[in-house]
């Protein structure tokens, strides 16, 4: 039974092989993972200090509905459309979450919970009424598979091959990710940290709140292909809620939850070798364990550093007969 | 000509703020009543009052952070957002998470981005300038320390070397004195007066009765409505300080909280009121 | 010719084949996978009968099913919703993924005791990292929530990825896990369902107390000595237990709406506990059974997606047609309440204009009453036409004046009088009431009055008069009509 389950692990076929006979392959799908977590991880690190964690699930369950009715208005799976329907169902999630909030008492999470179970439930049926003619390959808006990435079709500028198109696509959103990060940095630090301040300084906040929200919904859509609605949330809140454990700076957590993206697409990819099963999987069960170990060994804020701390504040209060507080 | 004049003269002798006839309702609970007020420049204005009285309630409206019902603000005679680099603002500590990953010199730099505009980073002289104003609050030290690791007193300082960076010539701080050491209270008491006598204005909200005559030389005695207003000697009276915590005129917040509660609910629209 | 992977690619075929066999994916497996009725029935109202009749075994256990499953849900979802952890049940139901899977591997059978277990296991562990994490790190509820919720489904996504990979016979039993089929409900799945619907009210009634307070304020009930952590692993278990059942009618991304949707209806029409309690698990059997009528009608569409909508649908309801919050019940409220202001403002102006006159003239021409108003002739006859309507004013027929002319007269009847006397009066006591006992300047006072003249009523009035001493005059010396005023 257990053997089954577990494959026997096989140094060759676990690590060599990937990099000597599919080496080409195996650097597309790993390049795929890690503009995919990467850019979800930098995206991540504000939607995590704005406590929108669920939002962006929301938005990650709603986009289907907008695929499909892209799908069935263009009738093609081009994808500009697709991008289109879902970056829609993104902005129609926010509203109607918004809309619920202000014209009655139900609460946020409440509001959240409802609007995206209903569109979700509204896909579902669209593709189960239009069976037949609805193509879409709903597994992979599901769960996504990197391990298509290479059979995709490639992209070329001019002559020159660039590579599979999906990654030139994920590659430019993560290029504007990194522009806009730059151009935008002080607002939307300040916007996040204190929006009275903001306010005060003449920086809407709001306007910003908007703004991230739609690059979230622009991101989710691109990297569902590669790991499907409900992962995206994983390298959406992982790499940035890891980087954050580690260090007290926002740019040093932009920077290592880039670099925590990277290890879960290589680890995650080699995981799923081993286990002969769904890549996406691999790097979230990768994204878990690394923050586990964080979450245990970190320096300042983990648990033994904690514990730790707190023994030595124990003792040494004991010392003085007085329990000090906090 | 006489135009120009005339715009001269305002911009010479318009407070750095009037408030005039301003009503602010919001979830449910009446807060602000028909507020009049004028605010001389170079004074250090404390307001004080009980609990819910709107104390807070008054700064954020003036910053356009809540919708009033009614009334108006005037900041240098201009209305808030035209005059917004002129105002430096200190939040309540509470009002922010303090677990966020920035260092105490982050968030003094944060006083500076309004005066950067779009695009650009904060550079050289902007850093110098916070560290300044950081070793003005004498926080200087503590430059690198994330935020939480700081005590309530240091993070009380930290957010006034802020408003310090924002170089402006009217500050509103929310309960600057909440939760903070007896030196930090005279330092900062300390940069008060030392602001003052550069020429600006400053608007504090302020609960502690005791200490409220010696910090001030204007108090605005606030519960709902400008119970008194004026110089400290005049408006700290003992009638004076009953009628603002003595009780809340009855009839008066029946009628504004219901009038706030069917504002909540959507059902009086100013639109219909003539 | 491209170099291919070949692992790869066989791998992904064999995912593929794992995934169309979890239902979801291609259509025509929905199609199969969740329907309730034969496809040979001839027309839609022979099949609402066959429906209602409940003749069929197969009709009968996916009624009981998911009456049983829209109760549970309804009642413990409400305890979630009023203490803002709606997501956590979304958390749930994805976080027992990898419980299924075990429980799946345990005997290779989908025994539905073993899944049971390894997907309470996996649920209840679940939210105890959420606290856990919540507690320890300086990370907030919903990075918790949807690390948790994230990390644990791509566990599951990788055991079951895993499970397809294995020669292991039966393998379908997954799939209704991930989005539910009512038919395939089996009577040992009911009598699942009875028994912990059964456990669910029983707590629910004799603890209801507690986990009111723990709801509502939890500091206070660990002060008066209540056991907070096990009153809250106890609701969280049984929703477990609720979300693990559901799962196989609704599927996993969908259960969480049954636990939200039917409690935040019944939030919006009431403001007590019971009640709101008894609504949603209303609701919700009321949504489950109308998601199995319309997916057994439609013959090809799955149960879980419409039972949602369902439930939507009902949301949707309350939130525009609720008595008391309703935003439709609102805006009617309000749009009733302008035409008041508009008629109690044009009565004021008719009083303004005898009062110019000393009270000597009861009549007027609409002319007259346009410039008092500052408003145009036409608008000014609507107002008085609206008065006439409601009887408070009547014409003066005159054939002499030609119509249109802003000559024609009008006058106040006793009961217009009366309640122009009325305005005008809360009009000057709230005046005289803001500049005497809360010193406002007198200049300041009337754009107020304006608004609140409209606003009290007798009680505040009666108070304002005893207040001021029965005043005669308001602050800018004009007489306060009395009660009982008549025109002189």
């Amino acid at each position: 039974m257990r053997e089954q389950f577990f494959p026997a692990f096989d140094w060759h076929t676990v690590f060599i092989q990937p990099w000597s006979e599919y080496a080409v392959n195996s650097f597309w799908i790993v390049l795929m993972g890690f503009l995919v977590a990467g850019t979800c991880g930098l995206v991540g690190c504000f939607v995590i200090l704005r406590r929108m964690a669920l939002v962006g699930d929301a938005i990650s369950h709603s986009i289907l509905p907008g695929i499909t009715l892209a799908f069935l208005i263009t009738n093609s799976r081009d994808t500009l459309p697709m991008m289109l329907g879902a970056v829609v169902a993104g902005v129609v999630t926010v509203a109607l979450i918004e809309a619920i909030r202000y014209t009655s008492r139900i609460k946020p999470d409440a509001a959240i919970g409802i609007v995206f179970s209903s569109l979700f439930a509204i896909g579902v049926i669209l593709i189960s009424v239009f069976a037949d003619e609805v193509d879409l390959d709903a597994e992979c808006v599901l769960y996504g598979e990197l391990g298509f990435i290479p059979l995709q079709d490639i992209a070329y500028f001019g002559e020159i091959v660039i590579g599979p198109e999906p990654i030139v696509r994920m590659a430019i959103i993560t290029l504007i990710a990194i522009v806009l990060l730059f151009a935008f940095f002080k607002e939307m630090i300040v916007t996040s940290f204190d929006s009275g301040l903001a306010a005060s300084l003449g920086i809407n906040p709001t306007r910003y709140q908007y703004g991230l929200t739609l690059f979230l919904s622009i991101v989710i859509v691109s990297s569902f292909e590669s790991v499907g609605v409900v992962l995206v949330i994983a390298m959406i809140i992982f790499p940035g809620a890891t980087a954050l454990m580690l260090t007290d700076r926002l740019p040093i957590a932009l920077v290592l939850s880039t670099v925590i993206s990277g290890a879960y697409s290589l680890i995650g990819f080699h995981l799923a070798t081993w286990l002969n099963a769904s890549i996406a999987g691999g790097m979230t069960v990768i994204a878990g364990i690394v923050f586990g170990i964080v979450w245990a060994f970190a320096p300042q804020r983990g648990l033994i550093a904690t514990f730790v701390r707190n023994r030595q504040i124990m003792e040494g209060s004991a010392l003085n007969f007085s329990r000090e507080e906090k | 000509m006489p135009l120009a004049q005339t715009d001269a003269e305002s911009k010479k002798i318009a407070p750095p703020l009037e408030i005039h006839d301003l009503t602010v309702a919001y979830t449910k609970r009446p807060v602000l009543y028909g507020i009049d007020l004028e605010i001389p420049k170079g004074s250090i204005v404390g307001i004080v009052g009980p609990n819910g009285a709107g104390k807070s309630t008054l700064i954020k409206s003036v910053m356009g952070l809540l919708p009033s019902a009614s009334g108006w603000v005037k900041v240098f005679g201009k209305p808030f957002k035209q005059a917004v680099t002129r105002v430096g603002y200190v939040p309540q500590r509470e009002s922010v998470d303090w677990d966020f990953p920035v260092n105490a010199l982050d968030v003094v730099l944060m006083g500076r981005y309004g005066r950067l505009g779009p695009f650009k980073r904060p550079n050289k002289s902007d850093k110098n300038i916070a560290m300044a104003c950081l070793e003005k609050v004498r926080m200087a030290p503590y430059a690198k320390r994330q935020i939480s690791n700081l005590s309530g007193g240091q993070q009380q300082r930290v957010f006034l070397a802020r408003a310090l960076a924002q170089e402006s010539d009217l500050y509103l701080m929310d309960e600057p004195f909440v939760g903070v050491d007896a030196a930090t209270e005279s330092a900062i008491i300390e940069i008060l007066r030392e602001l003052q006598t550069q020429g600006k204005t400053l608007i504090v909200v302020h609960h502690d009765l005791t200490t409220a005559p010696d910090y001030f030389d204007r108090i605005l005695l606030l519960n709902m409505r400008v119970v008194a207003y004026g110089n400290t000697k005049d408006v700290f009276t003992f009638e004076n300080l009953q009628n603002a915590y003595g009780g809340r005129l009855s009839i008066l917040s029946e009628v504004a909280l219901s009038r706030a509660r069917k504002k909540a609910e959507g059902d009086t629209p100013e639109d219909s009121l003539r | 010719m491209r170099e291919l992977l070949p692992h790869a690619v066989s791998n992904g075929s064999k995912q593929r084949l794992a995934f169309s066999i979890f239902g979801i994916l291609t259509a025509s497996t929905i199609a199969h996978a969740a329907q309730i009725g034969k496809i040979s029935e001839t027309s839609w109202t022979e099949q609402a009968l066959d429906f209602l009749s409940l003749e069929e075994p197969v009709v009968r256990t996916a009624v009981l099913g998911t009456l049983i499953i829209g109760f549970c849900c309804g009642v413990l979802g409400s305890f979630l919703v009023v203490r803002k952890l709606s997501l956590l049940g979304d958390t749930l139901s994805h976080a027992v993924l990898p419980g299924v899977a075990l429980g799946f591997l345990w005997n290779a059978s989908k025994d539905p005791w073993a899944i049971f277990i390894g997907a309470t296991a996996a649920g209840i562990l679940g939210v105890a990292l959420v606290g856990w994490i919540k507690q320890t790190t300086h990370l907030k509820e919903d990075s918790a929530m949807g690390m948790v919720l994230a990390g644990f489904y791509g566990l599951g996504i990788c055991m079951t990825t895993m499970i397809q990979n294995m020669a292991m016979g039966n393998k379908s039993g997954l799939d209704k896990f991930f989005f539910g089929q009512a038919a395939a409900l089996s009577s040992g799945d009911i009598q699942l369902l009875g028994i912990i619907s059964l456990i669910t009210v029983v707590l629910v009634l004799i603890f209801y107390k507690e986990f009111i307070a723990i709801s509502f304020d939890t500091g206070f009930a660990q002060a008066i000595g209540m056991p907070v952590q096990v009153l809250h692993y106890a609701l969280m278990a049984l929703l477990t237990f609720a979300v693990v059942v559901s799962l196989q009618a609704v599927g996993v991304v969908l259960v969480s709406a049954l636990l939200i949707t039917p409690a935040a209806a019944a939030f919006l029409l009431t403001d007590r506990m019971h009640w709101m309690l008894i609504l949603a698990a209303g609701f919700g059997m009321l949504s489950g059974v109308l998601g199995a009528f319309i997916s057994y009608l439609s013959n090809n569409l799955p149960t879980g997606p419409l039972i949602v909508l369902g439930a939507t649908l009902i949301f949707v309801l309350a939130l525009f047609f609720g008595p008391r919050h309703g935003f439709l019940t609102k805006t009617l409220r309000r749009k009733r309440q302008r035409q008041r202001i508009a008629l109690e403002n044009t009565l004021k102006s008719i009083f303004y204009l005898c009062e110019n006159s000393d009270f000597e003239r009861r009549e007027f021409v609409v002319a007259e009453l346009a410039v008092e108003r500052n408003s145009n002739l036409p608008a000014t006859e609507r107002e008085i036409l609206n008065l006439v309507e409601a009887d408070m004013a009547e014409w003066i027929v005159d054939s002499n004046t030609p119509s249109m002319s802003g000559q024609a007269r009008f006058r106040l009847s006793k009961e217009g009088w009366y309640r122009a006397c009325e305005i005008v009066r809360n009009h000057r006591l709230w005046e005289l009431y803001l500049t005497s006992a809360a010193s406002y300047e007198s200049d300041h006072v009337h754009d107020d009055a304006e608004e609140i003249e409209h606003l009290i009523g007798e009680g505040i009035v009666k108070r304002l008069e005893d207040r001021l001493q029965n005043p005669i005059h308001d602050p800018h010396g004009r007489l306060i009509p009395r009660r009982d005023q008549v025109i002189a």
